[in-house]
């Protein structure tokens, strides 16, 4: 081939144009697909309903966007819920495992936190919790979880007892009370043993109801009435915590002073509650969705307990059923509905 | 020194460059290098004031904040312990939890050192256990001190705890323990901020992480991880009053201060990023150094541009100088700095004028040499005028003199023999005539014309001009002893006549020549024509004029060429004795 100066401009502007042409298609090509991998995704494990999860959810968004992500922008969430069959977390946390998520949220105590776990080895996974995470076998230690799992662990279950006691400085002078447990829960044989302790120090009589599925409910608040027990205590567990509604509308009805953990209780109705503040346990646990997406590892992150523990008190509630609270709860009560 | 063509070592332009540029680019240095130098200590020393205000000022936010937990304690220690407290002590210490966040449990101590009270957020309330304290460091050491801070511990090996214990004024009133979770002082240390990514930490005294703005450092509760921070804190302590630099846990380096927390034993450290607490003074060196470039680049120019006005007139003298030296007179080095260097351009064209005239007149006597008598010549020269040599008017002793039969002599003899005839001939004359101081005119063939009194004018012209006349024939006589070998015709007779003449240079422009014209020469000729050899035949007028001292010999009058009348001539008499004797000798 003769190489004339021009033959060869001719050569160059030719391979440009085509070069340019090619790259423009390959970006137009790639944007959508390279826009959708950029974004990473957060798989979310929930063991109830999406409605049951409002404020929780509200409380997690928010720790998302502490640390920078906000759902739609820079992070997608892929959700999944149990709807309250909890035996179908496992299956649920290995689907979300199996999609290539970039970490799994899983709130809502410790059998989502376990379902988790059991799905992957490799993703990392941010718990949410009321229990002990250590005595519940979800990590070795608090300090350096190791392994791929983190989370926050909320003082819900330790502070069961404390409810007994409330409800004892209520009815100071009666000594019965009723407890509601359920057997499905991990930590319900601890939960148990301490409210016992804590019955025996306080010079109390305790009757155990179990109850593990929505259709017991009732029969128990009418047991509770039947046995003529000052009050109904419950006892830390995710499954009653996220049915506040349903437990304040029964006490209501059968007109049973009960006591939960969750703040959802006395706002719907219920008497009191004693229990970590969920909003906080789940903003942190948004807030350390948001570090692992950023590249920290999940065994750098220690699991956070939630320091702050709130009672809440319903005083329209107190007056229907007839109760009076000493000034002490009254004084120390972080919020009184009236 | 140095030959034109070979280079000099060095030149001037480069010394003068150099100098220059040295001049303004050394004191520049000097300038930006000590501006750059204070400004590093200054800024060292203002980050020290500051980091140091800072650790302080963040020493107080965390003292306030365990006073403020001091201080709510101390409500619960202001009254004396009953044997019935009642429900007002435990009301006072739930309102207490309520009120503190930071408190987990608080246990009230009566003056026995019995528990009466506990209460706490996660565990069971007890009243009156009346539980044997007087033993636990914390009332002994509330008792001694009034406030007491425990050791930090960490709970599961992870959440940061203290107890703080406080006594009231008197011991009736007993102790207050309170559970303190330390993860509450994170509001306090995340709100403490240095420029702009400076943070603060705080250590116990076994440096231990109690709080940091990441609070999942202070949970780890890592001691390798730590390491870093106590680095730190050993650095600044070994130099008290000045900030100290070293890596964090990240193995960024910082710049760091400390100061201590009263009562707790504890550091809180201030630290902030190196490159951003030297930023400002990274600026201004980055300033100070591209001054220094576009310093060093104005300085360059500015000697080269002077350098070159410097050198430039050096060139131009140099260049003159050796063009003057090359010969060149009429070259002018044309300077007009207005400075020394005009001054010797114009010392230099001064000399090279002088040059060219001295030069010009050297030519000009070379020239007048070829018909003046040596000394005369030099006269000329030590005039340093030719003016003498300008066409006048003057009475003057011409004198004419030829070879007789020497025509013939020259067809017959060998031209080398006539050569050397000749040579010899002119040698003798020319020796005369300067002996004489009188000029010669010329040799043509072979006589020759002299001039007396012309264009030096001597004292008694005639008797000189008879006397060189006698000298001539004498010297030739002699020579014609030897010459008459080749031919016995050959003879030499002389005339000369006074009279004034027009002397002067005459001639074109190329040949000049000094000549007198005037009767007076023709009449010398003409006697010179009829002179016999062996006489001197001179005119009326000389002959007047050295009557006195010449024997003179009165001729017939002679019928001259060119002449109307016969002209009187004399003879001088050559009483001579060696003369005669050449005369009559082979005769």
């Amino acid at each position: 081939m003769r190489f004339t100066p021009h033959a060869f401009a001719g050569t160059i502007i030719r391979m440009r144009r085509r070069d340019v042409i090619a790259l423009v298609a390959g970006a137009a090509a790639l944007m959508v697909p390279a826009r959708a991998q950029s974004m990473p995704v957060i798989g979310y494990l929930g063991s109830e309903s999406p409605d049951r999860y409002g404020s929780r959810l509200k409380a997690f968004r928010e720790g998302l966007a502490e640390a920078g992500y906000t759902e739609g922008r820079n992070v997608a969430i892929l959700f999944r819920w149990a709807g309250g069959q909890y035996s179908q977390l496992p299956a649920l946390a290995a689907d979300i495992a199996n999609r290539g998520v970039s970490v799994i949220v899983a709130p809502g105590g410790a059998e989502v936190a376990l379902a988790a776990k059991a799905a992957t080895a490799t993703i990392p996974i941010v718990f949410e919790m009321g229990g002990d995470p250590i005595v519940l076998g979800v990590v070795d230690s608090l300090s350096r979880p190791g392994g791929n799992l983190t989370g926050v662990s909320s003082l819900s279950v330790e502070v069961s007892r404390k409810r007994l006691e409330f409800m004892h400085d209520v009815w100071p002078n009666t000594n019965l009370f009723a407890v509601a447990i359920n057997p499905m829960s991990p930590t319900s044989g601890l939960q148990l043993k301490n409210l016992n302790a804590a019955a025996e120090s306080l010079g109390l009589q305790l009757v155990v109801l179990k109850a593990s599925h929505e259709e017991e409910f009732d029969g128990m608040f009418s047991a509770v009435r039947e046995m003529r027990a000052s009050g109904l205590v419950f006892s830390s567990d995710p499954y009653f915590a996220y049915r506040s509604q349903l437990l304040a509308a029964l006490a209501v009805r059968h007109a049973v002073p009960a006591m939960t953990q969750s703040r959802d209780f006395p706002l719907a109705g219920g008497l009191m509650s004693y229990g970590g503040d969920f909003e906080q346990s789940h903003r942190h646990t948004g807030n350390y969705a948001g570090r692992i997406l950023k590249g920290e590892k999940p065994s750098n992150l220690p699991v956070q307990r939630v320091t702050k523990v709130e009672l809440f008190i319903n005083l329209k509630a107190a007056n229907a059923l007839g109760v009076s609270f000493p000034p002490s709860m009254l004084s120390s009560a972080d919020g009184v509905i009236e | 020194m140095f030959s034109p063509g070979v280079a000099p070592r060095t030149s001037l332009f480069k010394k003068y460059f150099r100098v220059l540029f040295a001049a303004v680019v050394v004191p520049l240095l000097i300038a930006g290098g000590s501006e750059a130098w204070f400004g590093y200590h200054d800024q060292r020393a203002r980050l020290n004031d500051v980091l140091d205000a800072e650790a302080r000022l963040a020493a107080v936010k965390i003292k306030d904040f365990l006073e403020g937990i001091r201080e709510q304690l101390g409500w619960t220690v202001q009254l004396p312990w009953s044997e019935n407290p009642g429900d007002r002590r435990r009301l006072d210490a739930l309102r207490l939890l309520r009120q503190v966040p930071a408190i987990e449990s608080l246990s009230l101590v009566d003056a026995a050192g019995k528990e009466r009270l506990f209460v706490s957020r996660i565990g069971l309330n007890r009243i009156e256990t009346g539980e044997d304290l007087s033993d636990s460091p914390a009332v002994k050491g509330a008792r001694t001190d009034r406030v007491w801070f425990g050791p930090v511990t960490f709970q599961g090996g992870s959440e940061p705890y203290m107890t703080i214990a406080i006594a009231g004024n008197r011991s009736a009133v007993g102790v207050a323990i309170a559970e303190v979770n330390l993860k509450f002082i994170w509001d306090v240390i995340s709100g403490i901020s240095v420029g702009q990514t400076g943070e603060a930490f705080v250590l116990d005294r076994p440096g231990r992480l109690v709080a940091h703005p990441d609070i999942s450092l202070v949970l780890r509760a890592n001691e390798d991880e730590q390491r870093p921070l106590q680095s730190l804190r050993t650095a600044i302590l070994a130099l008290p009053g000045q900030a100290a630099t070293g890596q964090d846990i990240t193995g960024k380096t910082m710049l760091a201060a400390m100061a201590p927390i009263p009562g707790v034993d504890w550091s809180i450290i201030v630290k902030q990023p190196l490159a951003e607490a030297f930023g400002p003074i990274y600026d201004a060196l980055w300033r100070t150094v591209a001054l220094l470039i576009v310093g060093a680049i104005l300085a360059a120019l500015l000697a080269y541009w002077l350098t070159q006005r410097m050198v430039e007139p050096i060139r131009m003298l140099e260049d003159g100088v050796a063009r003057i030296g090359a010969g060149q007179f009429d070259h002018r080095i044309n300077l007009a700095t207005g400075d020394e260097f005009e001054r010797l351009a114009d010392r230099f064209n001064e000399m090279a004028g002088e040059l060219s005239v001295s030069q010009e007149r050297s030519e000009r006597i070379s020239r007048l040499r070829r018909f003046l008598p040596p000394q005369i010549a030099e006269l000329v020269d030590r005039i340093g005028d030719d003016r003498v040599l300008d066409g006048r008017r003057v009475d003057v002793v011409v004198l004419f003199c030829d070879l007789r039969n020497f025509t013939a002599f020259s067809v017959s003899a060998e031209p080398e023999s006539v050569m050397g005839v000749l040579r010899e001939y002119y040698d003798a004359l020319d020796e005369v005539v300067s002996a004489y101081e009188a000029t010669l005119i010329n040799f043509s063939g072979d006589g020759a014309m002299v001039l007396v009194n012309a264009p030096v004018s001597c004292p008694d012209p005639a008797l000189r001009t008879v006397n060189m006349a006698r000298d001539m024939q004498m010297r030739v006589q002699k020579l014609l002893i030897d010459w008459r070998k080749l031919d016995r015709r050959l003879g030499f007779g002389v005339g000369l006549a006074m009279g004034p003449a027009t002397v002067g240079r005459i001639g074109s422009a190329s040949r000049v020549h000094y000549n007198a014209i005037g009767n007076v020469a023709n009449l010398a000729s003409r006697l010179c024509a009829s002179a016999q050899d062996c006489e001197i035949l001179i005119d009326r007028v000389a002959a007047e004029a050295v009557r006195a001292s010449v024997s003179l010999v009165e001729m017939d009058a002679r019928t001259l060429k060119g002449f109307d009348q016969p002209v009187p001539v004399f003879a001088v008499v050559l009483e001579d004795a060696g003369l005669r004797q050449l005369r009559s000798g082979p005769g």
